[in-house]
């Protein structure tokens, strides 16, 4: 039981979920309490000790009865419909499927002596399917599938119809027919079963192989623009832990800095201990959480970098009294009610499918104005100004008025800028006529620049 | 220790007999935290019986349930301990006279100090040391429960500062040493689950997800909790609830707000639910003004007999937060 135990300790870590030594050695603790005889107080007993978030339930969920219910090792129940034929029957049967193509003929006769799959055909399905490469629970079903098409369970099905008319002619009683017909119904369900169970071993036997890569490191210092589907999610997860990190971070530093005045009352407060010398002096604290308001371009070239700046603001939102997003392409539009339900990357694929990034030309300058217009009171004293985006503006008015404008009203203005200085400038790029009134340009162009730009945005 | 429980099922009756109806799997877990000794965290949504399950197996055990409610800005002084400086300052007045006489035979400066030191621990001693929640928690003599409710609120420092107490149940006071659990009690911590706990609190609990329960263990809880309620009514107010928790509000009533409706009901004595009186007390349900109007909206083309619930339909109006 403990190899057991351990090899889906390792499925869990390898399907993402943080699976400690210790909580392992708990899960073995729960059992020697609860004993292993029932499945329910066993499935709790793992359930308790081994998940401890939400999200990571339904992993549990899916991965439990894959280890525990034992059905993956033992060929399925299969009934043979033959047996119950007669001899001359049979023999009709048997003239009957010569009349199909050979391979159908094979499977229809197979399935209906109810053989199930033996290891070595599993193995070679899973290598004609790609099931040896799939590392990911969300490919079960369509391994499946393929698999499935593979064994032809649907010509089978259309074959059976087809030999069914020819009994039917020769004889075959009505009655006859439905029970083969049933028969290898049942007996296609079973395969289909067996394949199930088959395909979630084979792909959690493949995570544990190569479980998801510890580079994170590399990650972070990789640009955004080379990131593939698989970095993204690692550097997803990452960015929540790192704005937990940062938020405990900064909530301390807030916390802990000494800003304002002496206050005297509080001072002789928490001095009477002392009999009124003052040993520890309390300062009036003005806990300055800035107003953030974000500009974002979300054409495709910026994409990758406003979602995960995005999601850090989004994590991070406790920690910043008000926050309005807005993003454009050729035109503006708050996105904030956006952020507010779901994840991030979410929230981003929303945006993205009212602003789809394609034919249409970013237009800065215009959204500038349009902000302008509509938005502008929210730029006040306590606003930082964040402005996402590599200042391409198609050859437009850059209305670096109207921005200037907005630099004045704030307290601070920030540009992160994805494209190396050396680029500012050339071809369309406007940055450099908005260069003068940032108070900070930061080139972020991988994770690690993006956290440090966040860390300077919230502590300052 | 004695162990709290002797299984699983006597756990459920036990609490079955303090009047809180749960699965077996709720059972199970505190079961286990118990025989393991690991503290329990329990994450749900609002309402759903977290602080209950720990003041029921209090009670159910007859152990006194000590309470630490978190917040933000709660530091080791309100959780834990504290020197009581006036009571130390007023001895030291008070023992003046005695303090002369310990130093009057002392030939040199250096002498007396030393006799000062001796007698330092009289001033650093339990005796003035206030216990907080949870370093009264550790020292009970009697086996209690321990609740450290809505652990969420509390700053992420004061959860690596509960890392000791929760692995090892023992607290280091500089002044008097590590102070040892005499009989661990048995901790529960609830979290809303407004931030995402830190890892290393999660690995040293065992983990129990409180969902809103299902139709017939609700329907349960309000035939124990409202037994003046007709039954075929219960059935279908809990069904009512049930159908409101899939709707898209900003907060789903929980159980608590059903036995208050189930109450409401039978305060005024209904008889059946009809779409004035579920309008009328709504309320008691629904604490947003915009959940109360969105579901007014859904109520009124019922035609007054019964709730015919629909079950969430397609989002007709998408909120606007502007």
């Amino acid at each position: 039981m403990e190899t057991r135990l351990m090899q889906f300790a390792r499925a869990l870590r390898a399907a993402g979920v943080p699976v400690s030594m210790a909580e392992t050695v708990d899960a073995a603790g729960a059992l020697t309490a609860l004993g292993i005889k029932d499945r329910e107080p066993f499935r709790i007993s793992l359930r308790s000790t081994l998940i401890k978030r939400t999200i990571h339930l339904p992993v549990f969920d899916e991965l439990f009865p894959i280890f525990f219910d034992g059905k993956a090792e033992l060929p399925p129940d299969m009934d043979n419909a033959l047996d119950n034929l007669s001899e001359e029957e049979a023999e009709q049967l048997a003239l009957a499927l010569r009349q199909l193509k050979d391979d159908i003929a094979d499977s229809l006769r197979r399935l209906l002596r109810g053989e199930p799959l033996t290891r070595q055909d599993l193995n070679q399905l899973a290598a004609m399917t790609g099931l040896d490469r799939a590392r990911n629970m969300r490919w079960n079903e369509w391994m499946v599938r393929r698999m499935q098409a593979a064994l032809k369970h649907d010509s089978v099905r259309r074959a059976m119809e087809e030999i069914a008319k020819l009994l039917g002619q020769v004889g075959f009683s009505k009655e006859r027919l439905d029970e083969l017909r049933e028969m290898l119904q049942a007996n296609i369900e079973a395969e289909t079963g067996q394949l199930q169970n088959f395909a979630g071993q084979r792909i959690t036997d493949n995570m544990q192989a190569r479980p998801p890569s510890e580079d994170v490191e590399d990650l972070l210092h990789a640009p955004f623009g080379r990131l593939g589907e698989d970095e993204m999610n690692v550097l997803r997860q990452e960015v929540r832990r790192l704005s937990a990190a940062l938020r405990s971070r900064i909530s301390l530093r807030q916390k802990r800095q000494k800003t304002g005045t002496l206050d005297l009352k509080s001072t002789i407060r928490r001095n009477l201990g002392h009999g009124g010398v003052p040993f520890t002096l309390s300062y009036k604290r003005r806990q300055k959480k800035p107003r953030l308001v974000v500009i974002c371009d979300v054409s495709t070239s910026m994409r990758y970098c406003t979602e995960l700046m995005l999601g850090l603001i989004h994590a991070m939102q406790d920690q910043i009294s008000r926050t309005y997003a807005f993003a454009f392409n050729d035109h503006l539009e708050y996105i904030t009610p956006d952020l507010a339900h779901g994840s991030a990357q979410e929230a981003v694929d929303r945006v993205l499918v009212r602003m789809p990034p394609g034919h249409y030309s970013t237009d800065l300058g215009g959204s500038l104005a349009e902000f302008d217009r509509e938005w502008l009171d929210l730029v006040n004293h306590r606003t930082t100004l964040l402005m996402v985006g590599d200042g391409r503006n198609n050859f437009r008015d850059p209305e670096t008025g109207i921005f200037q404008e907005m630099a004045r009203r704030c307290t601070r203005t920030i540009w992160l800028n994805p494209e190396p200085p050396m680029l500012w400038g050339t071809g369309d790029s406007d940055m450099n006529e908005y260069l003068p009134f940032c108070d900070h340009v930061l080139q972020v162009q991988t994770m690690a620049e993006l956290t440090a730009a966040v860390d300077e945005l919230l502590t300052r | 220790m004695p162990d709290a429980f002797s299984s699983p099922n006597q756990v459920r009756e036990s609490l079955r007999d303090q009047g809180y109806v749960c699965s077996s799997e709720i059972a199970t877990i505190p079961y286990l935290s118990d025989q393991l000794d690991k503290p329990l965290l329990i994450e749900g949504p609002a309402g759903v019986g977290k602080t209950e399950l720990a003041k029921v197996v209090a009670a159910a055990t007859g152990r006194e349930l000590i309470r630490l409610q978190c917040y933000e800005g709660l530091d080791e002084t309100k959780a834990l301990y504290e020197w009581e400086y006036a009571k130390q300052l007023l001895y030291t007045q008070l023992l003046r006279d005695k303090l002369q006489e310990v130093l009057a035979s002392a030939g040199s400066l250096a002498e007396s100090a030393d006799r000062i030191a001796a007698e330092e621990n009289v001033f650093f001693s339990m005796r003035f040391l206030l216990q907080r929640p949870l370093l009264k928690a550790l020292l009970s003599p009697e086996p209690v429960v321990l609740l450290i409710d809505e652990i969420d609120r509390a700053d992420a420092e004061f959860e690596a500062f509960l890392l000791e107490i929760l692995s090892d149940f023992q607290i280091s006071v500089p002044e008097l040493g590590t102070l040892t659990a005499r009989v661990q009690p048995l901790v529960f911590l609830t979290s809303n689950n407004t931030r995402e706990l830190s890892e290393a609190l999660k690995r040293r609990c065992l983990y129990l997800f409180l969902n809103y329960p299902e139709l017939e263990q609700e329907i349960d809880v309000v035939n124990l909790k409202v037994p003046e309620l007709d039954g075929a009514l219960t059935r279908q107010a809990v069904e009512m609830v049930q159908g409101l928790r899939n709707l898209d509000l900003r907060k789903h009533p929980s159980i608590s707000e059903t036995l208050d409706w189930a109450r409401t009901l039978v305060v005024l004595n209904a008889d059946r639910l009809d779409s004035g009186l579920v309008s009328d007390t709504l309320n008691v349900l629904l604490k947003h003004e915009r959940d109360l109007k969105r579901v007014q909206q859904r109520l009124e083309p019922m035609s007054g007999d019964g709730p015919e619930y629909q079950g969430p339909e397609d989002e007709d109006d998408q909120t606007r937060y502007l």
